[in-house]
């Protein structure tokens, strides 16, 4: 806005800096001593490529941290690469797509995909939805109580993953967790009654995953509802309260108005919550007994386990990797394109 | 073998007293390997478990009779690191693949050692254990197991069986005059106890307990898998295997003597907990029977009421008289391939394993010494709670334990006990034990499933 008004500062001499445009033809002698060293800065300048001038630093971090390594593991994924190649006790070998076929040829990769899935189907909807109630309601709380609700629900953000899956492991112990003995004593209609005791939370794949749920979702909903009261505190209040005095309801006036503001936020929301979903490591690994239940496994835990537990072999677990980034790759991508259409028309 | 016992002793002996002479410093180095003789300043041991004060002990003892044992390494410092059982393969893995704080000398469990070597983790050891006094002493199955095509990798240092751990007051009470030798027996005295004792369980049956399913399967005259023509043919779709399986299924789903939550579970609970297993169950008397090794009391928790009626009987095999055979467990040593001190480190193998010194480590931690000599003694048939497993370790099986792929299609494809998970969930009897043989007979060839 200012700078509309007050014009370019120092645009009216053509010598006042080294970045004004260069967009006429500079006379032969302005080149002057001046010119050979500054050969590349003048190519710059010619070709218009300061933009990528400046990209350059960040493209190179990028490239050297994300991109070098990813193409280290499309090499990796070609090869029968293990601890013998890497004793030497065995010769490496490109094994073109086998690596890719005993995978998908695997019945528990499918299996672990599956219950990747589910989990995500499941527990994504519900951070989102906990999330954003927790964080309308903070936004309509008085200060104290603001402030002790939205600490009692950073402490569950801040607990580490480890610590917060051993807690719920002694919850729910079938000998002395305090979740088995209250199921216990509930009346039936609350579905509580004596088969709870000693109930195991982890002896298959669905009780293992409904306590996985709780637990992500307690760690997750935080972000969310923090997130979302930041989105909130941008609207102008004048918006709510006209909305409000034209009599639309609470229920209303999320769908007319907040929704559609924090639409930005929301979706970086889901997005996130989807990659870190899908991806649930540290909780999984140790609700589930580590390594002990392959029947319950999901993605992460099947690719660690493929990877790196005896034999290893890293040549499976980049495979693995790159086939784990593609599906994310697919399931987000949709979601960005429509974004940043919707962004353009607006 | 008795004529040649003696002579074979003598020159072990000549070498040793060589050796005692100051003589390491000589080229003539007995080991086949290039590392240097040269006294090394520091030694690496890894052991496995946790470093309780007897095995603190026992370790500080075995360290100085090494510096005793040549003036040459009287001045090299012995590092002991105890690696947790559930970290072993890891922890062996980064060592091998970064070449960086890798041990000179590690414990492996007797079924490691067969895939280890075949990962060129351990030093090629022939020479070494041909000459050594104690070979022909050792339990010569317990040998074969470190040996493939010639080869010696390690060398066996302890060992033991599984039974069933009983009470006799327990048995006593319920009007149990003899202890179990057949399967119907078996469940018959579980239900008895249990009946006798209200809120326990009678007999401990977990998933991931391949030892003790081997012995029901082994008890019905089933195989696991036989080597036939040089490749691995699994056996789990035999009528006796299958009868085997779902003997050990049924203790839970018909029989109901053990508890849902041994599902999933390893004997001393779930896989990286400490607590909540069959082991501390039948410790704390809510579990009647459960099978483990004579080592568990070393597992169970202070709190352990019954001790003075603790006691142990072989595994029955389906129609008796007999036990079934066991699966014999238990820990070897070896030299680490990549160690710059090979002679040294032999040296120190050969004094943690010499009879008297793994003699007394098994004894203090619930397992039988490798030598026939110490095993036909008669000290262990004569205690109460040692008796049961002496008699089962005269009949213990190897195959497939000797299999270079064993130990990943137990310990990591889990074929076993992801069948028996399976099982005991419901899943249909016949198409999962099929898919398990498949996955078994794929994994022992190819060393992975696909």
């Amino acid at each position: 806005m200012v700078r509309t008004v007050s014009g370019p500062p120092g645009r009216g001499a053509g010598s006042s800096g080294p970045a004004s445009p260069a967009a006429r033809p500079a006379p032969r002698g302005a080149l002057g001593p001046r010119g050979r060293p500054g050969g590349v800065a003048s190519f710059i300048r010619r070709h218009r490529l300061t933009p990528y001038a400046l990209l350059l630093p960040s493209a190179a971090a990028i490239g050297l941290l994300l991109f070098w390594p990813t193409i280290q593991i499309a090499e990796l994924s070609l090869q029968n690469y293990g601890l013998p190649q890497v004793t030497g006790v065995a010769p490496t070998q490109w094994v073109g797509g086998a690596n890719f076929s005993a995978i998908l040829s695997d019945p528990e990769f499918w299996l672990s995909l599956r219950i990747s899935l589910i989990f995500a189907v499941v527990v994504v909807p519900l951070t989102l939805l906990i999330g954003t109630a927790v964080g309308l309601l903070l936004n309509r709380l008085g200060r104290r109580m603001a402030t002790f609700v939205s600490s009692a629900a950073m402490l569950a953000w801040a607990t580490p993953a480890v610590s917060a899956s051993v807690i719920f492991i002694w919850l729910t112990d079938p000998d002395g967790g305090i979740v088995d003995w209250a199921l216990a004593k509930m009346p039936s209609w609350l579905g509580g009654g004596a088969h709870w005791a000693g109930f195991s939370w982890t002896n298959s794949a669905l009780p293992a995953y409904t306590l996985l749920t709780v637990l992500v979702v307690w760690q997750g909903f935080p972000f969310v509802a923090v997130s979302v009261l930041a989105g909130l505190k941008t609207i102008p209040a004048e918006l709510h309260e006209s909305a409000r005095v034209d009599g639309g309801g609470a229920w209303r006036i999320f769908w007319r108005i907040t929704y559609p503001l924090l639409k930005p936020i929301f979706l970086v929301l889901l997005l996130l919550s989807i990659i870190w979903d899908f991806g649930v490591f540290t909780q999984a690994y140790l609700v589930t007994g580590e390594l002990g239940n392959r029947d319950e496994y999901n993605l992460g835990i099947y690719a660690y386990d493929r990877a790196f537990t005896l034999p290893p072999s890293y040549g499976v677990g980049s495979a693995l990797a790159l086939i784990l980034t593609v599906i994310l790759l697919i399931i987000t991508i949709g979601y960005v394109r429509a974004s940043v259409r919707q962004g353009a028309v607006q | 073998m008795r004529l040649r016992k003696t002579p074979a002793a003598i020159a072990a002996l000549g070498a040793a007293a060589l050796a005692i002479a100051g003589c390491s410093s000589g080229g003539s180095s007995t080991t086949g390997s290039s590392s240097s003789s040269a006294a090394p300043a520091q030694l690496t041991v890894w052991r496995m478990g946790s470093s309780t004060p007897a095995q603190v002990t026992w370790m500080n003892s075995v360290i100085s009779q090494f510096h005793k044992s040549d003036p040459a390494y009287a001045k090299t410092k012995v590092k002991v690191v105890f690696v947790p059982w559930t970290n072993r393969t890891q922890d062996w893995t980064n060592a091998l693949s970064s070449g960086k704080n890798a041990p000179d000398i590690t414990e492996l469990g007797n079924t490691d050692t067969p895939t280890e070597a075949s990962l060129g983790m351990l030093a090629n050891i022939t020479t070494n254990v041909n000459s050594w006094t104690n070979k022909s002493n050792v339990v010569s199955g317990m040998l074969a197991n470190d040996t493939q095509s010639g080869t010696i990798y390690a060398v066996p240092w302890f060992g033991g069986v599984r039974g069933i751990w009983y009470r006799t007051d327990q048995f006593k009470a319920a009007g149990i005059t003899s202890t179990p030798t057949t399967w119907a027996d078996l469940v018959a005295d579980a239900k008895k106890l249990m009946a006798k004792n209200p809120g326990t369980y009678g007999l401990g049956a977990p998933t991931y307990d391949t030892p003790a399913v081997a012995s029901f399967i082994w008890g019905a005259g089933g195989q696991i898998a036989t080597q036939q023509g040089g490749k691995w043919v699994a056996q789990l779709t035999s009528p006796q295997s299958e009868a085997g399986i779902k003997f050990y299924v049924d203790l839970f789903r018909t029989d109901k003597v053990s508890p849902s939550k041994y599902i999933g579970q390893t004997e001393l609970g779930n896989v990286g907990a400490t607590s909540g297993g069959a082991n501390e169950d039948f410790a704390l008397g809510k579990l009647d029977m459960y099978i483990d090794g004579p080592w568990a009391s070393g597992t169970f928790p202070a709190n352990a009421v019954g001790k003075s009626s603790w006691a142990s009987f072989p595994i029955p095999s389906e129609n008796g008289p007999n036990p079934a055979p066991v699966f014999s467990g238990g820990s070897d040593l070896a030299v680490w391939s990549g160690s710059k001190f090979k002679t040294a480190a032999w040296k120190l193998v050969q004094v943690m394993d010499s009879v008297p010194n793994s003699t007394s480590f098994a004894n203090s931690q619930g397992f039988f010494p490798p030598y026939t000599s110490q095993l036909n003694g008669g000290t262990y048939s004569s205690s109460q709670l040692l008796s049961g497993f002496a008699k089962a370790a005269t009949n213990s099986q190897i195959a497939p334990l000797n299999a270079k792929n064993w130990a990943t299609a137990d310990a990591t494809d889990l074929v076993i006990p992801t069948m028996m998970k399976q099982l005991m969930n419901g899943a249909d009897f016949t198409s999962t034990v099929t898919a398990a043989n498949t996955k078994l007979q794929n994994v022992l060839n190819n060393g992975s499933q696909g």
